[in-house]
C-alpha cells in the first residue's frame, strides 16, 4: 500500500512560497491517511458483516421452518419407551381350577434416591422417615452424604408414592416395579409358596419365585412362549377357603399347636386343598428361622414337610394287603390277646377287646395286636413292597419345590418288629400327603393315584395296587370304623364318611422315648363310601380335648369331629348331594365312644 | 487512536439527548417485552401479581437504567470498560464463595434488593471489554497471535469461572459472544478455522471422558446432551421438557388456540413454564403466527442495531453494539432451537420474555450501550 506522506516536500515548499501554514497540509493528510485506513477496515468489516448476515439468516430460516414444521405436525403423545418396559408383565397368573385368580402381577413403584441430585438432602431424609416410619432419618442423612445411589424402598403403595413426590426433592426417584400379588392373602398360602426380587435395576426388576408352586414353576411362568396363559391349579379355591376356616377353628377348639388338611380327589390325584396351619400371607414372607426347629415356622407345610408317625390310620394298609393276597378273609378270627411280647418289646391296645375278634373288628376296635399279628402273615418283604407301591416310600411326587427334600422316615433296619409296629403305623412317618395318596390308591377301586397340584382334565389310572374287590371291602369296614368304632363323630348325614383314625404318640426330639401327653392325631377318610369322590386327612399336632372330666387326646376326640365338619362344609361345594344310605345288615347301630 | 476525538462538539448536548435516541429500537423492545407480560398473565392462570406484575416493574426499571445509560457520553463508558470488566470477574468469584444456591447450581449474589445473576453482567462486560480492546489496538495488527491471544484470555477467564458453576449455557453464550466480536473486528479468518476444528476435538474429548475419573462435564449435563440426541428414550424424566413442548407447540397449529386458552403450560404439564419454556405458551396460544411475529420482532431489534453500528464511525461504538446484537441474537436463538428440539437443553432464557429480573435488567442496560453509542456517534466531519 503506499502511503501518503504527512509532508510532501513539494507541497510545502509550494505552500511556504505561497506563505500559507504547511500544518494545514500535514493535517489534510493526516486525515486523509485516517479516512483510508477507516475505508479499509469498513471494507473488511463489512465483508465479515456479510458473513454473519448470512448466518443469522441460516438460524432465522431454521427456526422459522421448524416452528412451521412443528406447528404443522398433529400432536402426538410420546409412547413410554422407558427401557425394561418391555419385562414388565411378564409372569404368568396362577388361576385355581375355576379360573379363579390366586397369583397375580400388580404394577408399582421402587424407590431409590441419587443424593447427588438433591437440592435439601436433610429435609428430604426427615421427610422420608415420616412417611415410612421404620426408616430412621439419621441414617439416611447419613448415606445421602456418602452414596452416590441407594435403596429406599423396593415397593411403595400409590399413597406413599404420592407423598414422596410431594417432598419435591428431585434426587428422589421412582422405578417402575412389578410385584406378585397375592389378592387372596394367605389362602393357599403354602401351595403358592411366594416370590421375590431377583435381578433389578433402577427401571424394572425380575420377579422370582422363591417357594412353593411359585419357585417349582418359575420357568413355565416367567416364559413368555407360553403367552402369559395362566397357571391352573387343581386347588378349589371357595373349597381352600372353607377348609382353611374350619380346621383353624379346630385347631383353636382343640387346642392344637399346628393342624393340616388335605382334600384329594380320589381318582385323578388332584389336591383341591391343601391347608397348613400356622400360616402365612405370601405378599409378605416372614423370614425364616434361624434357630429352633425349622418345623414352627409358618413357612413350614405340615401336609408336605411334615413327616409323622401316622397311627392306626396305617391299620388298613395292612389289613387290605391281607385280605387282598388271601391270607386273612373280612370274618377270620384274630387272636388279640395282649401283650403281644416280641424280643423285649411288648404291643398294647388301647383297651382289652377280647381274646381274639375278627378282621373287621381289629380294624373297627383298632387292635395294635391283632393288625400286629396279621401282619406277622403278610411279612416283611411282601409289607414294604406293598407300601412302596402306594409311595410311602419315596418322598411324594407334588409340583412343590419343598417336596423332594420331605423323605418319609424309615427304619434303618427294616426287622420283624419294625413289621408289626409299621403295620399300625409307627416306626415309620411320613407326610398326611402320603397318607392322602395312599388312602385315595387303595379305596379308588384299587388303582394308584399321583398327588398333584395342577388341574388334570381326565384321570390317568394308574398301576393296580389291589383289587376292586378287596378295595371295596376296605371302605366297608372303614365306614364301620365310622358307625360303630372309633370314628363316630365323623359320620355326617348324607355322606357316608368312611375311615381310619390314629393317634400317635410324638417322639421327643432327643433321647428317644415317646412323649405321653403330646400325640400326632389323624383322620383319615374317604367318602361318599358306596361311590368314593374324595379323600380327607386332617392331622391335628398337640391336640387336646379338655370338654371332659379328663383331657382327651384321641383322634376321636380330636381330628374327626373337625374332618366331620370339614366334610358338612365342602361336601356341598364339591357338588356333592346328600343321600340317605341304604341300611346295612346290621341290624345295630351302635355307637361308641 | 479514535475518530471521536474530532468530533466531540458535533454530539447532541443536554436533554436533547432524547431526541436522538434511537426509537424504533425501543419500541421494538417495549413490544417484545408487552408480548412477555402477555405470556407471564396467561401462564399464572391470568393473574397479574404472580408473575407480569414484577416482570413490568423490573421493565420499567431496566427502561429508566437505559435511559441513563444512554445519556452518559460512550467515551465514558469505553474509558470505564476495563474497569466494569474486572468487577464482573470480582463478582463471579464472589459467587464461587458467597453466592446462593439456587436449582442446583451456584449463580446468584444477593444484593439485598435483587438477586444479580454475575455471569448475565459478565455477558455484557465481556463486549465491553473486548471492544475498547479493539478500539485501542492498531487494526494492522489483530491477527498478530500475541494480540490474538489477549482477547482469548479475556474470554475464557469468565468462561471457565461460568463453567464451575456449573452454567453450560452461559458459557457457551460467553465464547459465542466473545468470538463474534473478534470475528467483527477483524481477525484473521485462520484463527476461527482452528478454533472451530479445535471445538470439534473438544467435543470428541467430552464424550470420550465420559465415566472416566476425569469426565469434563457433570452427569446432568451429559444426560441433556443423551436427551437431545434422543428426547423419546426418557420421556418422563430429562426428555419431559423437550417431549411436551413440542407438544404444546404442534397443538397451537397455525393460529394458536387463543389467549389463555393453552393447555400443555397452563396445567402444569410444563415446568420452568415462566422461564425457559414460556415460548412453549406463546407458541401454543398464537400457533405458528405467534411464535413467527416474536422472531419476526427479534430479527428487526437485530437489525437495527446492525444498521446503527454500521453508521457509527467510531471503531468502540460499532464493535459494542455488534457485540451487544450477538449475544441477543445468541439469547434468543439458542433458547429457541432448544425448547423445539434443535439443541440440547441449556438454560438459557428467552430475552425479554421470560421471567426473570437481572436477565432483563443486563439486557435493558446493555441496550442503553447501544442507545448511547448511537447518541453520541461522530457527525460530520
Amino acid at each position: 500500500m503506499t502511503r501518503t506522506p504527512l509532508r510532501p516536500l513539494a507541497r510545502i515548499l509550494e505552500a511556504r512560497a505561497k506563505g500559507e501554514n504547511p500544518d494545514v497540509i500535514e493535517r489534510e493528510n493526516l486525515r486523509q491517511r485516517h479516512e483510508e485506513t477507516r475505508d479499509a477496515e469498513r471494507q473488511r468489516a463489512e465483508g465479515r458483516l456479510l458473513v454473519l448476515a448470512v448466518f443469522f439468516l441460516c438460524a432465522f430460516v431454521l427456526v422459522s421452518g421448524r416452528m412451521g414444521v412443528m406447528a404443522a405436525s398433529d400432536p402426538v403423545e410420546p409412547r413410554a419407551q422407558a427401557s425394561g418396559a418391555s419385562i414388565l408383565g411378564q409372569r404368568s397368573d396362577i388361576v385355581d381350577r375355576e379360573g379363579r385368580i390366586l397369583a397375580t402381577n400388580l404394577t408399582t413403584h421402587s424407590l431409590y434416591a441419587q443424593p447427588p441430585l438433591m437440592i435439601d438432602p436433610g429435609r428430604a431424609a426427615d421427610e422420608l422417615a415420616r412417611i415410612f416410619p421404620d426408616l430412621d432419618a439419621e441414617r439416611l442423612r447419613k448415606q445421602f452424604e456418602t452414596r452416590k445411589f441407594l435403596w429406599i424402598k423396593r415397593k411403595i403403595s400409590p399413597e406413599q408414592q404420592q407423598a414422596v413426590h410431594d417432598i419435591g426433592e428431585p434426587g428422589l426417584l421412582f422405578g417402575a416395579r412389578e410385584m406378585r400379588l397375592y389378592p387372596n392373602g394367605s389362602l393357599a398360602a403354602h401351595v403358592l409358596g411366594g416370590a421375590g426380587f431377583g435381578r433389578e435395576d433402577v427401571h424394572s426388576a425380575e420377579v422370582v419365585g422363591v417357594a412353593g408352586i411359585e419357585k417349582a414353576f418359575d420357568d413355565y411362568l416367567r416364559d413368555p412362549g407360553n403367552g402369559r396363559a395362566p397357571l391352573e391349579l387343581s386347588l378349589d379355591l371357595s373349597v381352600q377357603a372353607a377348609v382353611e376356616r374350619v380346621l383353624f377353628g379346630g385347631m383353636k377348639l382343640m387346642n392344637a399347636k399346628g393342624a393340616t388338611a388335605v382334600l384329594m380327589d380320589a381318582h385323578t390325584g388332584e389336591i383341591i386343598s391343601l391347608a397348613s396351619l400356622p400360616d402365612f400371607d405370601p405378599n409378605d414372607r416372614p423370614v425364616p428361622l434361624t434357630e429352633g426347629d425349622a418345623a414352627d415356622s409358618p413357612l413350614f407345610n405340615r401336609a408336605v414337610q411334615g413327616v409323622y408317625e401316622l397311627g392306626s390310620t396305617f391299620k388298613i394298609f395292612t389289613a387290605a394287603q391281607a385280605l387282598d393276597e388271601g391270607l386273612v378273609a373280612r370274618n377270620t378270627m384274630i387272636d388279640t390277646k395282649g401283650p403281644l411280647r416280641w424280643g423285649k418289646h411288648r404291643i398294647r391296645d388301647f383297651r382289652f377287646y377280647g381274646n381274639s375278634m375278627s378282621v373287621e373288628d381289629v380294624i373297627v376296635k383298632s387292635s395294635n395286636i391283632g393288625t400286629a399279628r396279621i401282619a406277622m402273615e403278610i411279612g416283611t418283604d411282601r409289607q414294604r413292597a406293598f407300601l412302596d407301591s402306594l409311595g410311602f416310600l419315596k418322598p411324594t411326587p407334588v409340583e412343590l419345590v419343598e417336596a423332594p427334600g420331605a423323605r418319609p422316615l424309615l427304619p434303618r433296619n427294616w426287622s420283624e418288629i419294625s413289621t408289626m409296629t409299621i403295620s399300625y403305623g409307627h416306626g415309620l412317618s411320613a407326610s398326611p400327603l402320603h397318607l392322602a395318596a395312599g388312602y385315595a390308591s387303595l379305596l379308588n377301586g384299587g388303582t394308584k393315584v399321583t398327588p398333584t397340584l395342577i388341574k388334570q382334565t381326565a384321570p390317568v389310572p394308574g398301576p393296580r395296587i389291589v383289587s376292586e374287590r378287596t378295595s371295596a371291602m376296605a371302605r366297608d369296614m372303614l365306614r364301620q370304623v365310622v358307625v360303630r368304632g372309633t370314628a363316630s363323630f365323623g359320620d355326617v348325614t348324607g355322606y357316608r364318611v368312611a375311615g381310619k383314625t390314629g393317634t400317635a404318640d410324638k417322639p421327643r426330639p432327643r433321647g428317644g422315648g415317646y412323649y405321653d401327653d403330646k400325640v400326632i392325631a389323624t383322620f383319615a377318610a374317604i367318602f361318599p363310601a358306596d361311590a368314593p369322590r374324595y379323600v380327607l386327612v386332617v392331622t391335628l399336632d398337640e391336640p387336646v380335648e379338655t370338654s371332659g372330666e379328663e383331657p382327651r387326646r384321641t383322634a376321636g376326640w380330636t381330628a374327626v369331629p373337625v374332618a366331620a365338619e370339614v366334610i358338612r362344609r365342602t361336601a356341598p361345594l364339591l357338588g356333592l348331594a346328600p343321600d340317605i344310605e341304604p341300611r346295612g345288615e346290621a341290624g345295630v347301630t351302635l355307637t361308641s365312644n | 487512536m479514535s475518530y471521536l476525538e474530532y468530533n466531540v462538539k458535533t454530539v447532541p448536548a443536554g436533554a436533547r439527548k432524547v431526541l436522538y435516541l434511537n426509537w424504533p429500537l425501543i419500541l421494538l423492545l417495549t413490544a417484545v417485552a408487552s408480548i412477555g407480560f402477555l405470556m407471564l398473565y396467561s401462564v399464572a392462570g391470568g393473574r397479574l401479581d404472580r408473575w407480569a406484575e414484577p416482570q413490568m416493574q423490573r421493565f420499567g426499571l431496566g427502561m429508566a437504567a437505559m435511559i441513563f445509560v444512554a445519556m452518559v457520553p460512550i467515551w465514558f463508558w469505553r474509558n470505564v470498560s476495563a474497569l466494569a470488566y474486572v468487577v464482573s470477574l470480582g463478582m463471579l468469584l464472589a459467587v464461587e464463595f458467597f453466592g446462593t444456591v439456587g436449582m442446583g447450581a451456584q449463580r446468584w449474589i444477593d444484593l439485598g434488593f435483587m438477586r444479580l445473576q454475575p455471569s448475565e453482567v459478565t455477558k455484557i462486560t465481556l463486549v465491553m471489554v473486548l471492544a475498547a480492546y479493539y478500539d485501542w489496538l492498531d487494526p494492522k495488527k489483530v491477527s498478530h497471535p500475541v494480540w490474538v491471544l489477549i482477547p482469548l484470555v479475556l474470554i475464557l477467564i469468565p468462561t471457565a469461572l461460568v463453567i464451575i458453576q456449573p452454567d453450560l449455557g452461559t458459557s457457551i453464550l460467553l465464547v459465542a459472544g466473545g468470538g463474534l466480536v473478534m470475528f467483527v473486528a477483524g481477525v484473521s479468518w485462520w484463527y476461527f478455522g482452528t478454533v472451530i476444528a479445535a471445538a470439534g476435538g473438544l467435543v470428541a474429548a467430552v464424550f470420550t471422558s465420559r465415566g472416566t475419573p476425569w469426565q469434563l462435564l457433570q452427569d446432568y449435563q451429559y444426560r441433556r446432551i443423551d436427551t437431545f440426541l434422543d428426547p423419546s428414550q426418557d420421556p418422563l424424566g430429562a426428555g419431559y421438557h423437550i417431549t411436551q413442548s413440542k407438544i404444546a407447540l404442534g397443538s397451537g397449529g397455525f393460529s394458536g388456540r387463543g389467549f389463555m386458552q393453552g393447555t400443555q403450560s397452563r396445567l402444569n404439564f410444563l415446568p420452568e413454564k415462566h422461564t425457559d419454556f414460556i415460548f412453549t405458551t406463546l407458541a401454543e396460544e398464537f400457533g405458528f403466527i405467534g411464535a413467527f411475529s416474536l422472531l419476526v420482532l427479534y430479527g428487526l431489534i437485530i437489525l437495527f442495531c446492525v444498521l446503527s453500528a454500521m453508521a457509527n464511525r467510531d471503531r468502540y461504538s460499532a464493535l459494542l453494539i455488534y457485540g451487544v446484537a450477538a449475544a441477543f441474537f445468541l439469547y434468543f436463538a439458542v433458547n429457541m432451537s432448544m425448547v423445539m428440539g434443535l439443541a440440547p437443553v441449556v438454560g438459557v432464557p428467552l430475552p425479554l420474555v421470560s421471567y426473570g429480573g437481572s436477565a432483563m435488567l443486563v439486557l435493558l442496560v446493555a441496550f442503553g450501550l447501544v442507545q448511547s453509542a448511537h447518541v453520541h456517534r461522530p457527525r460530520g466531519r
